[in-house]
């Protein structure tokens, strides 16, 4: 198979994603009193309304409809006041009814928009043919709508009567599912025009709007484990285990219209989401525990053409890396088959990341009849106005917000900043820690946070978080000072983190007890300048003869022969006054 | 001197027990008694469940002896549709699927009538799953009307129906998505209660159109469905069930307040008077009906409900549709008829399916399923729910004209087991009711005596605004005084008189 980088080069990839998120930070379940849990007994947490039982009926939770609403407003999703649940059928049994509770052509959240910055070597990705009216064509051309769950509701709205048609709807958008449907009358739509196209920047870096579809609310079904059969699947399993603890939890869908082109830019926007909703508080998000999936949909089709290609949706793309690698080895897959003059099949394919592949779970044939319908337990909603206003009020500032504010308060560098603001504990911590620093101060905090913490916890293994790790903004705002100081140097930062860490000692406590305190007095380091000089007189000889590069050995030899305490800054400057 | 406890009324023996007059424990053993021997011949149960009751009733007679307040209920003996779960019964819906199934809770409606002070004496046989008008299609046996054994109680609640007919019990529950009680009230000749969707909390009730059912109760005299009714929606709102609402019980009061109707008007639909189907002496109950209003100070007016021939064919996308998804649940998986040595999943569901449910359960499914499938839903689905709102309109300028719309409650009297075997004339003998269900609003039935022609009970309907149910409680109540027995005050129509005395004696 060929590169991506070599692929994306003739083809272009149309991406859309379908992200299920769990509303973990909720006390019930999406429609009865069931406490959500997420590692008890199976079976413990479930009640006749989770279990389906003859005669129960759901009552909707109202924190999970402010949940979702706070999703959208912060995903710059128009809030729809009316919405309603719709029956999805389907046979099996981890769903206790046999059919989810979800939401039908109109969700709570629709229409919104998220702008990726894509930077570094993942910018790389797209070709430099992908940009300015090619992009423009591109966007317009990709289908809205073309992605699971929409697209059937779409086909729905597709054909109903439309006495209102296209007037009701979008004039400037070339989506097909809003060309009309009494469904989606009177549903305002993306404003194309304004979106921006990406450009790419000198650094090579490029801004792109990802429009949002949808964001609908639903309940989960419950955990199957099969036993016996191969890959965990349920055919040839010997039985099959159910958990209906799961049942029922609040979930939330977001669907992006097909707007990313590359791998990274899917990986960004999941990781985006990410912080968004870490932000809001409504998930723990995590990818390894299931409380955020992600399922890919990916078609190809030459550069320049309008029509687009038969997708695949890829299932376990588990983790961040996996939903890159997955994305990359289909799209490569894809290209392989269609220059070979192949068929791609529409189907549902499984990212094994131990053998770096996707292979075929199911083959769609013909598109499921999951027979919608308006769930009559539950009467539509009309949020009020000071509903949605009480959501707006309780969200809080955003990732992207307070990294520009880390950027301008604070003059931190901009990807450092992004990766702070957008985890909520340690935005929380650093700005303790750096409370009053500006510049290069706040800068050492950031590195420190960026680098050293980040490393810790991660080593630290996952029992361990910021909150539970025992160390303090007020030590991360020592050492910096130290480092600030020159007191030691950053080789010596990570040794005092590592102690600091382990004993909860302050930073200055340890660095005096240690005598790790570094020398940075000229009256002191020059007699050992002229020492190592004395000593190395070929090296010396070589940087006056013009090799720049042989200072480091010098400073090295230097460091050696103050056992490490020397200022090594200060000895760099020494060693070029002495040589100059 | 002893009688037969099938005299009293629910208000009789609640009051005679607690004065002291006769024990709860004796009225369960009266009951119990009446049920063994007229049963045979009736079949209105699929469980009796002497042990639940013989325990509730030591629970008054206890509460009496510690001279706690009794519930206004205390000690009368319910009868219980069979899709309404009770703790420690089991809930069939008549059907094979669910033919061992006990749930583990109780639901609202039943937990509402227990807490007023009923004791609960069985479960009462239906249509499957309350797919018809019959009770013809449980899957374990008929019911027999009271008044002529030949003869169905109508359905779906026919088993609640018939209990109370033939004075086994004086109060029953019931479930009525297009007629379910009314008809075979009618057909019995009790009183049958459909209050107005919402009004009752569906928390429990094993779902067939979850947007059209609602629960009411069956007794044999305005004043005790009053009783029942009150008790039903004590407590306010279920928070177990979103759809319903507050209503204030107020219908014992209301029921005791049917004094004079100077200014009440009355509607009468004359195409509903004069329809094909319906029989003489039908219409000529209704006039009794009418004319009794009138003589209490009513006001009679014509209304007219343009949309309402379509509320059979509305019906018949709906209600099928809802089932089908409501039904989808019974799988044989967790619980329920489960086919012995199945290979694999699919072939697990479809034949514990396909031999778990009966024709009807079968029939109803597969049309909703073929209703919601996509293409076909928008024809079908679409269409019936503008049906039902033009329906819905249709009462609402009648009721700007009018308080109540009285009509028949079928065209027909009690028809022969076997006699209808088309089911789409089965479903046309609901063309009464099923409008009430399309529109959510309530609608009582009343007996006006026997036919002329049959000599089958007779009744009449009356519907009233959504949530103004008291008034249908006031209206019936007139009704029911107008057309009582001169010297005793007795309602016209009282227990079967084949049924009437035999066992139940109360010492």
């Amino acid at each position: 198979m060929r590169e991506l980088k070599e692929v994306l080069e003739d083809w272009e990839a149309v991406i859309g994603l379908e992200i299920h998120t769990e509303l973990t930070t909720l006390d019930t379940k999406m429609f009865c009193n069931c406490k959500l849990t997420h590692d008890d007994e199976p079976n413990t947490h479930v009640c006749p309304v989770c279990l389906g039982l003859p005669g129960a009926l759901p009552v909707p939770n109202r924190r999970a409809i402010e949940s979702i609403v706070k999703a959208g407003l912060a995903t710059n999703c128009e809030i729809q006041k009316h919405s309603m649940f719709y029956r999805k059928h389907y046979f099996y049994p981890d769903m206790a009814k046999n059919f989810q509770t979800t939401q039908g052509p109109v969700a709570f959240c629709m229409h919104g928009r998220l702008d990726l910055e894509v930077t570094g070597r993942g910018a790389e990705e797209r070709p430099a043919c992908a940009f300015g009216e090619a992009e423009a064509a591109s966007l317009a051309s990709a289908s809205a709508g073309a992605v699971g769950l929409s697209a059937d509701l779409s086909r729905r709205a597709d054909s109903q009567p439309a006495p209102t048609g296209a007037d009701a709807c979008a004039q400037n958008d070339p989506a097909p599912n809003d060309a009309g449907g009494t469904a989606l009358a009177g549903l305002s739509s993306y404003d194309t025009a304004a979106l921006a196209t990406a450009e790419r920047r000198e650094d090579g870096s490029y801004t792109v709007p990802i429009r949002i579809l949808r964001i609908h609310m639903e309940e989960d079904a419950a955990k199957m484990v099969h036993v016996g059969g191969e890959e965990g699947r349920i055919g040839g399993a010997a039985e099959s285990l159910i958990d209906y603890n799961r049942c029922g939890t609040p979930l939330i869908e977001l669907v992006t219209e097909p707007d990313l082109r590359t791998p990274e830019e899917a990986r960004l926007f999941m990781e985006k989401l990410r912080r968004i909703f870490l932000t809001l508080g409504i998930s723990d998000c995590s990818m390894e525990k299931g409380s955020m999936r992600c399922d890919g949909n990916v078609s190809l089709r030459r550069r320049g053409d309008a029509k687009l290609g038969v997708k695949t949706e890829l299932k376990n793309l588990n983790s961040f890396k996996a939903l890159h690698d997955g994305l990359a080895y289909e799209i490569c897959r894809q290209a392989e088959v269609l220059e070979a003059g192949g068929e791609i099949y529409q189907e549902t394919r499984h990212w094994e990341p131990s053998r770096k592949r996707t292979v075929v779970m199911r083959t769609k044939e013909t598109a499921d009849d999951y027979r919608f319908f308006p769930d009559p337990d539950l009467a539509p909603f009309d949020l009020t106005d000071e509903f949605i206003a009480h959501c707006a009020a309780e969200i809080p500032e955003l990732p992207d917000a307070k990294r520009d504010r880390y950027q301008r308060d604070f003059g931190i560098k901009r990807a450092d900043a992004e990766q702070i603001a957008g985890d909520p504990a340690c935005a929380d911590f650093f700005e303790e820690a750096a409370a009053g620093l500006a510049g290069k101060a706040a800068q050492t905090v950031a590195n420190l946070i960026v680098n050293e913490l980040t490393g810790y916890l991660n080593a630290a293994g996952a029992e361990v978080t910021l909150e539970t790790c025992g160390i303090a903004p007020a030590q991360v705002a020592s050492l910096a000072r130290l480092l600030a100081e020159d007191a030691i140097s950053s080789n010596q930062a990570h040794e005092v983190f590592t102690l600091m860490a382990e004993t909860g000692d302050d930073p200055a406590k340890i660095v005096d007890e240690r005598g790790m305190r570094q020398v940075s007095d000229t009256a002191a380091l020059q007699p050992i300048v002229d020492a190592v000089l004395a000593r190395c007189a070929d090296q010396a000889q070589q940087y006056r003869d013009g090799n720049q590069k042989v200072l480091g050995f010098l400073v090295g030899q230097c460091m050696r022969e103050s056992r490490g305490q020397g200022n090594p800054k200060l000895f760099n400057e020494l060693l070029r006054a002495s040589l100059s | 001197m002893a009688r037969s406890f099938d005299t009293l009324t629910a208000a009789e023996i609640a009051a005679g027990i607690a004065a002291g007059d006769f024990s709860a424990a004796e009225v369960c053993t009266a009951a119990l008694d009446a049920i063994a021997a007229r049963e045979p011949e009736v079949q209105a149960f699929l469980q009796v469940t002497p042990e639940l009751a013989q325990e509730a009733a030591a629970r008054i007679d206890a509460a009496r002896a510690a001279g706690e307040a009794l519930g206004p209920l205390a000690g009368v003996p319910l009868a219980i549709k069979d899709n309404m779960n009770l703790a420690g019964t089991r809930t069939t819906c008549a059907s094979r699927m669910l033919e061992n199934y006990e749930s583990p809770y109780t639901a609202t409606c039943v937990a509402r009538m227990l807490a007023a002070g009923c004791i609960p004496v069985g479960k009462a046989n239906m249509d499957e799953f309350a797919f018809g008008s019959s009770t013809d299609s449980s899957a374990f046996h008929p019911t027999n009307n009271p008044w002529d054994t030949a003869r169905v109680p109508g359905g779906s609640s026919g088993g609640s129906a018939a209990a109370v007919a033939a004075g086994m019990v004086p109060l029953s529950l019931g479930s009525d998505t297009g007629g379910s009680i009314r008809q075979p009230a009618a057909l019995c000749g009790v009183v049958g209660m459909k209050p107005t969707y919402g009004a009752v909390s569906r928390y429990g009730v094993v779902a067939f159109g979850s947007s059209l059912d609602q629960v009411g109760p069956f007794g044999r005299t305005v004043a005790d469905v009053a009783l029942a009714m009150d008790a039903l929606v004590s407590g306010g709102r279920d928070p177990y069930d979103s759809t319903a609402q507050d209503v204030v019980p107020g219908f014992v009061a209301a029921a005791a307040s049917a004094e004079d109707l100077a200014g009440t008007r009355i509607g009468l639909v004359p195409a509903f008077m004069e329809a094909e189907g319906l029989t003489a002496e039908v219409r000529a109950g209704v006039e009794r009906a009418a004319s009794a209003l009138e003589a209490a100070g009513a006001e009679l007016v014509e209304v007219d409900l343009p949309h309402v021939d379509a509320a059979i064919a509305a019906y018949y996308v709906i209600g099928p549709a809802e089932a089908f998804s409501n039904l989808a649940r019974f799988d044989g998986i967790r619980y329920g008829y489960q086919e012995p040595g199945c290979a694999n999943l699919a072939q697990q569901s479809a034949l514990s399916r396909a031999h778990g449910f009966g024709d009807e359960a079968k029939r109803r499914q597969m049309l909703g399923a073929y209703l919601l499938s996509s293409g076909v839903y928008d024809t079908y689905y679409y269409a019936a729910q503008k049906a039902r709102t033009l329906i819905t309109a249709d009462y609402t300028a009648a009721f700007a004209q009018v308080d109540a719309i009285l009509m028949p409650a079928t065209p027909h009297a009690a028809f022969r087991h076997g006699e209808i075997s088309d089911p789409t004339q089965m479903y046309l003998s609901d063309m009464y009711t099923i409008s009430l269900n399309i529109a959510g609003n309530g609608g009582i039935v009343v007996p006006v005596g026997l036919g002329e022609d049959t000599g089958l009970p007779m009744a009449a309907q009356l519907v009233a605004p959504a949530f103004a149910d008291e008034r249908l409680v006031t209206y019936a109540a007139v009704i029911e005084r107008a057309l009582a027995d001169a010297a005793t005050g007795a309602p016209v129509l009282g227990v079967a008189p084949a049924c009437a005395g035999k066992g139940g004696e109360l010492a």
